[in-house]
């Protein structure tokens, strides 16, 4: 590992329950506040002073510094944000952390080093303005350890530009979180730009309606923001969105058809035509199910327009009221086109799907962001689910899609999101919005 | 363990586990946990019953009857052991003396295995968690 | 986990343990788990096999355990000895059995293997190719948590 030479603060009994320590950060203080560095980025730490002045540098570059032969630049990351800064006499010896972030090695200065902490890295927080005197978009996340709340940096972002001014021209392109720096002005490069505001709205969206801009749901997005600004602007208002009710307004048209109901005949029809299945069985995965409607429906598909098949459904959700209520669905006699009614029996609660339509789907509590269990399917469908899934998430949901699926399957998203993948092929029509899983050279497992 | 009834009779009745001489009832327990071992034991003797053995598996409850015979008179057989299970042992049992009567102990969800134990000979059967009235009924039953 | 598995553990765990302590249980928020998590002490495991495989690990701190088994054996137990060993292993055969008769009720036809138990300090359980899902029983003597993982056999 690195060659940081640092006493593990081991003194304190951990009076904590043993969680699996996977992180590993270096503490310091900043302002009188706890922060804290992945230790695999921090080469050592010492105390050093009197640097070496360079002219036409930003304020917040104390320095350089000769690390034995090595001239680093000194950051001060108080200056750098504009935290409250004890003036030092600059003879005296300061703390300093140095990282090194791949060829880059840069010592910054910090109030007091603390110590290593251990963490698991399932306990670290998401980070949330509340939390940052300084920019959001350079933390990685808030950790609670023994009391004391850490906010670990992420120091690629902050350095990472070999400019390191952070409050100017910063990478604008969406973070992990999917949730994009409000500040963040110039565009960066690589990733394309976006535009200011619909930086704020995406902020918005993910703090007040768990949505989460990408580029499944961007172009969506981009086209509700231009909507949403003409009747604001007709209302006299302006298009931010402060409330929740503003973000949930924002996102009310983004559900797709039917959602909450039984699929309507036509809408099963069309689909029908796009969909073409090879063999004999027919796995599906419906993750998001909700209360099962569309499990359901998905199951009317099959049978009425795939009869030769034998199907099986996998439907989840993490609601667990919802997944609950699934099996036993009662159904509103007078929302279910004719067509299904053959499916349908009286119960003593109410019209239900009947035992056999049932016999094809098995209602699952299930978190979608866990591990996988499913066999090979044929038809993933998954609609409304990745856009309020965090971006990492979704890409990695996205990927296991890929894997799953048999080469030829279906990807069935909602009728606002897209998928703008090379492994995808767009069969999309009537408003369906509908992926083909591409043969693949790399393919091992062959054609079916 | 704590029982919903369990409260001193008004009439005062003679201990289930005596004998109409005075002597009591002799009792091997045969069961793999150490926790109900010592349940039954606690239940039986508390009605005068007196445990004359214990055995950890179906092959040690199998010897430990044939050394005590003639001198035991009613056997609590737990089905699931190691080693040998219950309804091993109660089948052994049964083929070494013809009038064992053995009560089976069973877990909730093996209905089947008990049913087998019941044909096999054995004279009834008790369900855990350990009721102390059932546990009684079922054995004083046994022992018509 | 399959929606129809889960309330008959959830009602097996509170009607055991309310009859065995004899003492009210309240039952927490349920919820999913697929990572490592540390075992507070003690941890009963129960496999589950049949048309379905998996197990149930009845997770609890040393000294509730204790707590539990003083209770259960009607006498004051100080430490984790055979006699505490073999109580909560006979406490997690009896909730796990009562569940499977729930289950075979259903439809559902399960089979449990006898329990193993385990104590140590600094242990943890693995979930993490595996989805668990977690009850939460609070007891005055102390919490349970109910960890169920099983899936059909595909």
């Amino acid at each position: 590992m690195s060659t940081t030479n640092v006493e593990t603060g081991k003194g304190t009994k951990d009076t904590e329950h043993l969680k699996k320590i996977d992180f590993k950060m270096i503490s310091f203080t900043l302002a009188g506040r706890d922060y804290g560095i992945d230790i695999l980025k921090v080469k050592e730490i010492r105390k050093a002073g009197n640097f070496t002045k360079v002219p036409n540098t930003p304020v917040f570059v104390r320095g350089v510094d000769n690390l034995r032969g090595d001239i680093i630049p000194i950051i001060d990351l108080r200056t750098m944000f504009n935290l409250p800064a004890e003036t030092k006499d600059p003879a005296s010896l300061e703390n300093i952390v140095i990282i090194r972030l791949d060829a880059l090695i840069l010592g910054i200065v910090v109030d007091t080093i603390e110590k290593v902490v251990g963490i698991s890295h399932e306990t670290i927080q998401p980070p949330h303005p509340i939390f940052g005197d300084i920019n959001i978009q350079y933390i990685n996340g808030v950790v609670e350890n023994e009391g004391r709340l850490y906010i670990i940096l992420d120091v690629d972002r902050i350095f990472g530009d070999s400019e390191p001014v952070p409050t100017a021209v910063a990478s604008a392109s969406v973070n992990d979180e999917g949730d994009v720096p409000l500040t963040a002005s110039a565009p960066a490069a690589a990733t394309g730009s976006l535009p200011l505001d619909l930086q704020f709205v995406a902020e918005t969206l993910a703090a007040f309606g768990q949505f989460h801009l990408s580029p499944v749901n961007q172009d969506w997005v981009t086209k509700r923001l231009g909507e949403w600004k003409s009747l604001r602007e007709a209302k006299g208002l302006d298009f931010q969105l402060t409330l929740k009710e503003e973000a949930q307004e924002f996102l009310a048209p983004f559900a797709s058809r039917h959602t909450g109901q039984v699929w309507a005949a036509a809408s099963v029809a069309e689909l029908s035509e796009i969909l073409k299945f090879d063999g004999s069985q027919i796995a599906v995965w419906n993750p998001g199910c909700g209360r099962g409607y569309e499990s359901y429906s998905l199951a009317l598909l099959l049978q009425t327009r795939f009869s030769k098949f034998s199907y099986k459904i996998w439907a989840s959700d993490h609601d667990l009221l919802n997944i609950s209520t699934a099996p036993a669905l009662v159904l509103d006699e007078d929302s279910i086109d004719l067509e299904w009614k053959e499916f349908t029996v009286q119960s003593k609660n109410g019209l239900q799907f009947s035992t056999d339509l049932k016999g094809h789907v098995l209602f699952e509590f299930h978190d979608v962001n866990h591990t996988n269990p499913m066999p090979e399917i044929q038809l993933a469908v998954l609609r409304d689910l990745l856009s309020y899934l965090k971006v990492s998430d979704q890409e990695k949901l996205i990927s296991e899609l890929s894997e799953k699926l048999k080469p030829g399957g279906y990807l069935i998203l909602g009728d606002n999101e897209k998928l703008q993948n090379s492994e995808w092929k767009d069969v999309s029509s009537a408003g369906w919005s509908v992926y083909q899983k591409l043969e693949s050279v790399t393919d091992a497992r062959g054609v079916n | 363990m704590k029982t919903k009834v369990d409260f001193p009779s008004i009439n005062q009745k003679e201990p289930d586990g005596r004998r109409p001489d005075g002597s009591s009832f002799r009792v091997l327990v045969v069961d793999d946990s150490m926790f109900v071992t010592k349940q039954i034991g606690q239940i039986l003797t508390s009605e005068g019953f007196e445990v004359v053995g214990t055995a950890a598996d179906g092959a040690l409850g199998v010897e430990k009857y044939k050394e005590l015979f003639p001198n035991v008179d009613l056997v609590t057989m737990d089905i699931t052991m190691p080693n040998m299970d219950g309804v091993t042992a109660l089948e052994k049992i049964i083929e070494f003396d013809k009038n064992a009567r053995v009560v089976m102990i069973s877990a909730l969800g093996k209905q089947d295995l008990v049913k087998q134990s019941l044909l096999l000979g054995a004279k009834n059967y008790i369900v855990k968690p350990l009721d102390r009235m059932k546990v009684l009924e079922r054995v004083v039953s046994s022992l018509q | 986990m399959r929606v129809e598995y889960i309330n008959p553990f959830v009602e097996a765990a509170y009607n055991v343990l309310t009859e065995v302590l004899a003492t009210d249980v309240k039952r927490g928020n349920l919820f999913l788990k697929s990572a490592t998590k540390p075992v507070m002490g003690v941890a009963a495991i129960v496999g589950l096999a049949g048309e379905v495989e998996g197990r149930v690990l009845f997770d609890m701190s040393k000294s509730t355990a204790v707590k539990i088994a003083s209770v259960m054996n009607m006498e004051e137990l100080t430490e984790i000895d055979d006699l505490v060993k073999a109580t909560i292993s006979e406490l997690a055969n009896m909730i796990t059995a009562q569940a499977v008769t729930k289950l075979h009720e259903l439809g559902f036809k399960f089979d449990l293997t006898p329990p193993a138990l385990i104590t140590g300090d600094n242990m943890e359980i693995s979930d993490q190719e595996v989805e668990a899902l977690i009850v939460p029983m609070e007891s005055p003597h102390g919490n349970i948590e109910i960890n169920v993982a099983v899936r059909e056999r595909s």
